[in-house]
């Protein structure tokens, strides 16, 4: 029996890969156009930046995501960041993982629509990658000029317009994280909204939401936006579609597939369980 | 014309590593070492951008500074582990940087992580006039009782004898949380599955061009790393 299966070329796992692939190729190419309801901890973070959060004042960003990554985080973030532009806050944007800059980078390619009338120094700054990790959280906290001394471009914080009034955690109305890590939303909570009680803003991978719910249940923050789901949620709020509507249908159609393999799975199990099992051997 | 490069460059190597789905092959290992050295060299230049930045941007600009010396000379003190001679050396740097690390950590952490959460965890067990707020109310602090108990590791009540009230409370306790906890799982797993299919989605997207040639290409490209399994299986 392990001999024929070495001998396939194709085996069950392959089977599987390349049903997930159609699944999700076929929507992407057709889209269906399944109807999104919008889930009350996406709407709780639009109400609190539409009705709560002050116009005009800064916002903090840290980017700390992979290229992998991007495709669940960047469209959060793209829709965040229109709201934030509708409300004309000023948006520092920091990165406490290496890969910070790229993602920046792509972000404003991607995004191009959202910084088509924006002024760098004037209504955004990019500090660049901050090494450190939580230590680097804090001392942002205390003092960015005191942290670094230019921007991810070389131009020193003193000669950006933006930054005059804008030093210490104080100057924030919000922190919005976009991470794909688990570690990065404690720094904040420990660094920022402990001390100096700065509402934080979540956004995070799908896998990761379950770890850090804890914090907004606890009122830690003020929100949380979670994987394609609640960018897509967000991008119907603010009314720009982008990749998080886009691959709705398709994340629709892979996790009916994977529920039907779940099914056929148990099926299996519970078939081949009720089978006596042979004298002196294992059961095949 | 660089970013054309680049962006086929890019498109090589994602079918080359997803070529892993069907076997491991030589593509993939080349892909896979490539990204390795790629992102350590990056990282190693981002780094050391980073230090220009926050240490020796700021010591130019006034005395006030100059004591960026010392955290300096600390990190220096890391590479000391490849002497076998005055690796304990590195034992210093090492050493601030944990406390520094711990001491920043803890002053907010009993407050974050566990008053805050304990707040958290105390709930109303009556909500007039909303039935499901106090059934998810005592869902919600018998679940995190229950997942507690679980974790007692120093406690068992006797389990000769006529089950007494502490017995039942805490099998039923200890009951209540592991199903609680494969709920929270269940959770985990569903969202594990979306983070895996969203970001094969990006990747499809990015496939997905209105060129045909661009899709005839990594078709082309899909096929030589098979075939590269194929003919080293046979």
């Amino acid at each position: 029996m392990a001999k024929e299966e070495k001998r396939r070329p194709f085996g069950m796992a392959q089977i599987i890969y390349t049903l997930l692939v159609i699944s999700i190729v076929i929507p992407l190419l057709n889209p269906v156009g399944l109807p999104i309801g919008i889930s009350s901890t996406t709407r709780d973070v639009y109400n609190y930046i539409e009705n709560t959060l002050p116009a005009g004042k800064p916002v903090l960003i840290d980017l700390y995501y992979e290229m992998a990554a991007r495709a669940e985080l960047e469209p959060q973030v793209a829709a965040v960041i229109k709201h934030l532009f509708e409300k004309n806050c000023k948006l520092v944007f920091v990165s406490t993982i290496t890969y910070g800059p790229i993602v920046f980078e792509l972000l404003k390619s991607t995004a191009a629509d959202l910084f088509a009338d924006k002024t760098y120094g004037v209504d955004y700054v990019f500090l660049g990658y901050i090494a450190g990790n939580e230590p680097a959280v804090r001392s942002l906290a205390t003092s960015i000029r005191g942290t670094v001394a230019v921007d991810n471009y070389g131009t020193a914080i003193s000669a950006l317009q933006m930054m005059a009034n804008i030093d210490k955690a104080e100057d924030f109305a919000l922190v919005f994280i976009a991470s794909s890590g688990t570690d990065t939303f404690g720094w904040y909570v420990r660094q920022w909204y402990t001390p100096y009680d700065i509402p934080l803003l979540f956004g995070a991978l799908s896998v990761i939401g379950p770890s850090i719910k804890p914090y907004v249940d606890a009122g830690q923050a003020i929100g949380m936006l979670t994987g394609q789901r609640s960018a897509a949620e967000y991008e119907t709020l603010v009314g720009r579609k982008g990749l998080g509507l886009a691959s709705m249908d398709a994340q629709s159609f892979a996790h009916a597939l994977i529920l039907i393999f779940i099914i056929i799975g148990n099926i299996i199990l519970f078939a081949t369980r009720s089978k006596p099992k042979p004298e002196g051997g294992r059961r095949k | 014309m660089i970013e054309l490069i680049g962006g086929w460059l890019a498109a090589v190597m994602i079918v080359w590593i997803y070529s892993f789905v069907y076997k491991d092959n030589v593509l993939y290992r080349l892909a896979e070492h490539l990204f390795v050295g790629t992102a350590a060299g990056y990282s190693i230049a981002l780094s050391l951008d980073s230090l220009n930045r926050t240490a020796f941007g700021q010591m130019v600009k006034g005395v006030e500074y100059w004591h960026l010396i010392i955290p300096i000379l600390l990190g220096l003190t890391f590479f000391f582990k490849y002497s076998k001679k005055y690796y304990w050396v590195a034992r210093y740097g090492v050493g601030v940087n944990v406390a520094v690390g711990a001491a920043l950590a803890l002053r907010a952490a009993p407050m974050a992580n566990i008053i805050k959460q304990i707040n958290a965890a105390v709930l109303p067990l009556w909500v007039a006039g909303d039935p499901l707020k106090t059934f998810n109310n005592w869902l919600m602090i018998l679940i995190t009782l229950g997942g507690l108990t679980y974790f007692i590791f120093t406690f068992f009540p006797k389990t000769e004898g006529k089950a007494g009230p502490v017995r039942i409370a805490y099998k039923a306790l200890v009951t209540i949380g592991i199903y609680g906890m494969m709920v929270g799982f269940g959770y985990l797993f569903a969202n594990t599955i979306m983070t895996r299919v969203g970001f094969l989605i990006g990747i499809i997207l990015q496939y997905l061009q209105p060129r045909f040639d661009a899709t005839l290409v990594a078709m082309i490209l899909a096929i030589i790393a098979i075939a590269f399994a194929v003919l080293k299986k046979k």
